[in-house]
């Protein structure tokens, strides 16, 4: 891999180099949040990576759209809208949410849409953000990234350290070769780590990885899934804002003359009762308490055909659930609680 | 085949619904196109009871009339539609249902009941479905426009509608709105059917339930995480009730018989956070 370094004063006149190569888009803040969202005006942009509401996947996996029209007996994708963006700020968790979405919608489920989007999407990643309550990234190994970004950008306090991932971020570079340096020292190794060391010591919270895929195997039988599925809402919030939850539902809206119409894409949920509900009325996992397991046994033990925790410790879950149910909470139920909170 | 016929009726609401459908624009010049219209107060003269293939209801039933009128359109439709949630839970009017003591509050408003509305003969407010069966549900207030072309469409084509079963939430988060409940306000959001695209979250204001019960819900862990947040029962069972109609009610019922019921005995994780 390419790496760069770059003085921090440049960053901005570099994003706007590359909107030649598609919209910017960025998080800015919302009321009392943070979103991704095109950026007209480079005031609103947040340089350091924040935990957004949604994560990256929301711009190559969105929420709703329309796969396609037709009419009478001919359809048009409607792929060939899907825009050229670029977004800056991804941080390294929703890069590895990236990563296992890239897995299921691109190597065993080639899927044309999550596809042409992920493909004219140039992902910037920013890193060595100072991680808040609720961040488990180091926990889950995701607080590094090597793959799934166009460039990498590693804020080092007086410059970047940028790691080109593509030949798009490569050319992204050449564009403005002038802001970018090649000769990278000892100088440069010396605060990278340093900066790692500082960032590594201020997460406060952690999960034993180790352990825990073997506990939720053994916790098949815990009265914890009881616990939480007696007080879950079931209101979806933390599948819609985990970076790894892909499930969606396909419909089609006829128009009132049936000869034309759409079909729609939008997200779904395994913690909905009707998920699991089949013609019958039989339903596989008819309680929540059996949903919920389902879904932090993919987040914490195993998912998909890698056969690894889905769970890339972006604390959204911690932030969103109105009733604490959790990726921590849960660990501390099965743990019995007695997780510690301190430093890892 | 000739036009399917269809008849749009309104019992005691706000006649919103009849005016989202007014407002479909070209759909509804293409609705008017395949089908004909027996009735549509707010559209034509010369409405009917007549048979219909398709029976639209807007409003909750308040007399005896309407009743009465509810199941001759029952007799005569192949299909009945509840429409927004006076038809479907009995709306505003409807949110004492099931307490009781409805004679002596109508005293207290209009007087003695023998002396006035001979011809009308009040009734406490129900949903239609309490007088008769009701085939599908366009739940909302007032309904949503893409929902009921959805539906209509269906129906005309002799497949069920399908709506969205989930919470406010769901669409809330896709709107990447700050959860209210969580700054501690009374979100009736996991309570509450989805399909307004959380249309008051998304200018902070907290969800009234408006759309009446989810498909799904679960009252007594919201009930509890607004006792933690501090409201009273008294608070918290008026803020179910405005819009929840019957079931609602049979909820509350079954979360208050619990008699020691307080916030201390909610089920928490063992050294949750």
């Amino acid at each position: 891999m390419r790496v760069l370094w770059m003085k921090k004063e440049d960053l901005r006149e570099f994003l706007e180099s590359s909107k030649q190569f598609g919209e910017l888009w960025g998080p800015v803040q919302k009321g009392e949040v943070y979103v991704y969202d095109k950026i007209d005006d480079f005031s609103r942009l947040i340089l350091e990576p924040k935990r957004t509401l949604l994560p990256v996947k929301k711009l190559i996996h969105p929420p709703e759209f329309n796969i396609l029209r037709y009419e009478g007996e001919t359809y048009k994708t409607e792929l060939e809208n899907i825009p050229r963006r670029v977004v800056y700020g991804v941080p390294p968790c929703d890069i590895h949410g990236l990563l296992i979405l890239d897995d299921l919608f691109r190597r065993y489920y080639p899927d044309p849409y999550y596809i042409t989007r992920r493909e004219r999407t140039a992902i910037l990643g920013v890193s060595f953000c100072t991680p808040t309550e609720g961040c488990l990234c180091k926990s889950m190994g995701t607080d590094v990234v090597q793959e799934g970004f166009d460039l990498f950008f590693s804020d080092l306090k007086d410059f970047y350290l940028v790691w080109v991932g593509s030949s798009l971020g490569d050319d992204m570079v050449k564009v403005r070769p002038d802001l970018f340096n090649n000769n990278i020292t000892r100088k440069h190794l010396d605060k990278f780590m340093e900066c790692k060391k500082e960032r590594d010591e201020k997460f406060t919270k952690s999960i034993d990885m180790t352990v825990i895929p073997d506990i939720m195997e053994l916790s098949y039988d815990s009265p914890v899934w009881e616990e939480i599925g007696e007080r879950c809402l079931e209101c979806g919030a933390c599948t819609m804002v985990c970076p790894t939850c892909n499930c969606y539902n396909v419909v089609d809206e006829p128009s009132i003359s049936g000869f034309t119409g759409e079909r729609r894409r939008y997200w779904d949920c395994c913690i909905f009762t009707e998920y699991s509900l089949v013609a019958g009325g039989d339903n596989f996992r008819a309680t929540r308490a059996d949903r919920l397991k389902l879904w932090y046994t993919h987040k914490l033990k195993s998912f998909g055909y890698s056969g690894k925790p889905a769970c890339v410790g972006c604390g959204r879950c911690i932030d969103t659930c109105p009733v604490d149910i959790n990726v921590l909470s849960v660990v501390r139920g099965l743990l019995g609680g007695k997780e510690k909170e301190g430093k890892s | 085949m000739g036009k399917k016929k269809i008849g749009i009726y309104s019992f005691s609401g706000c006649s919103g619904e009849q005016l989202v459908i007014l407002e479909c624009g070209a759909e509804l010049f293409n609705l008017c196109d395949l089908t004909e219209i027996k009735s549509f107060p707010m559209a034509q003269s010369n409405n009917e009871y007549t048979l219909l293939d398709i029976g639209l209801l807007e409003g909750s039933i308040t007399t005896e009339r309407q009743k009465r009128e509810l199941k001759e359109i029952r007799s005569h439709a192949k299909i009945l539609v509840a429409m927004g949630i006076c038809a479907c839970f009995g709306g505003i009017q409807s949110m004492k249902l099931g307490e009781g003591g409805w004679k002596k509050r109508f005293q207290k408003v209009y007087g003695d009941e023998d002396k006035l509305f001979k011809t009308m003969k009040p009734l406490e407010s129900k949903p239609c479905n309490a007088f008769v069966k009701i085939d599908y549900y366009i739940p909302g207030c007032p309904i949503d426009k893409k929902q009921f072309l959805h539906s209509i469409t269906h129906v005309l084509n002799g497949s069920s509608p399908y709506l969205y079963q989930f919470s406010v939430c769901t669409e809330c988060k896709w709107k990447e709105n700050d959860c209210l409940l969580l700054r501690g306000l009374p979100c009736l959001g996991p309570l509450t059917r989805g399909g307004c695209g959380a249309a008051c979250l998304c200018y902070n204001i907290p969800c009234v339930g408006c759309w009446g019960p989810a498909e799904v819900l679960n009252v007594p862990s919201e009930y509890r995480l607004l006792i933690e947040k501090g409201y009273t029962t008294e608070e918290i069972q008026r803020k179910f009730r405005k819009f929840g109609g019957a079931p609602m009610v049979e909820c509350l019922k079954k979360i208050m018989k619990q008699s020691n019921y307080s916030a201390t005995k909610a089920p928490r994780l063992k050294g949750g956070i």
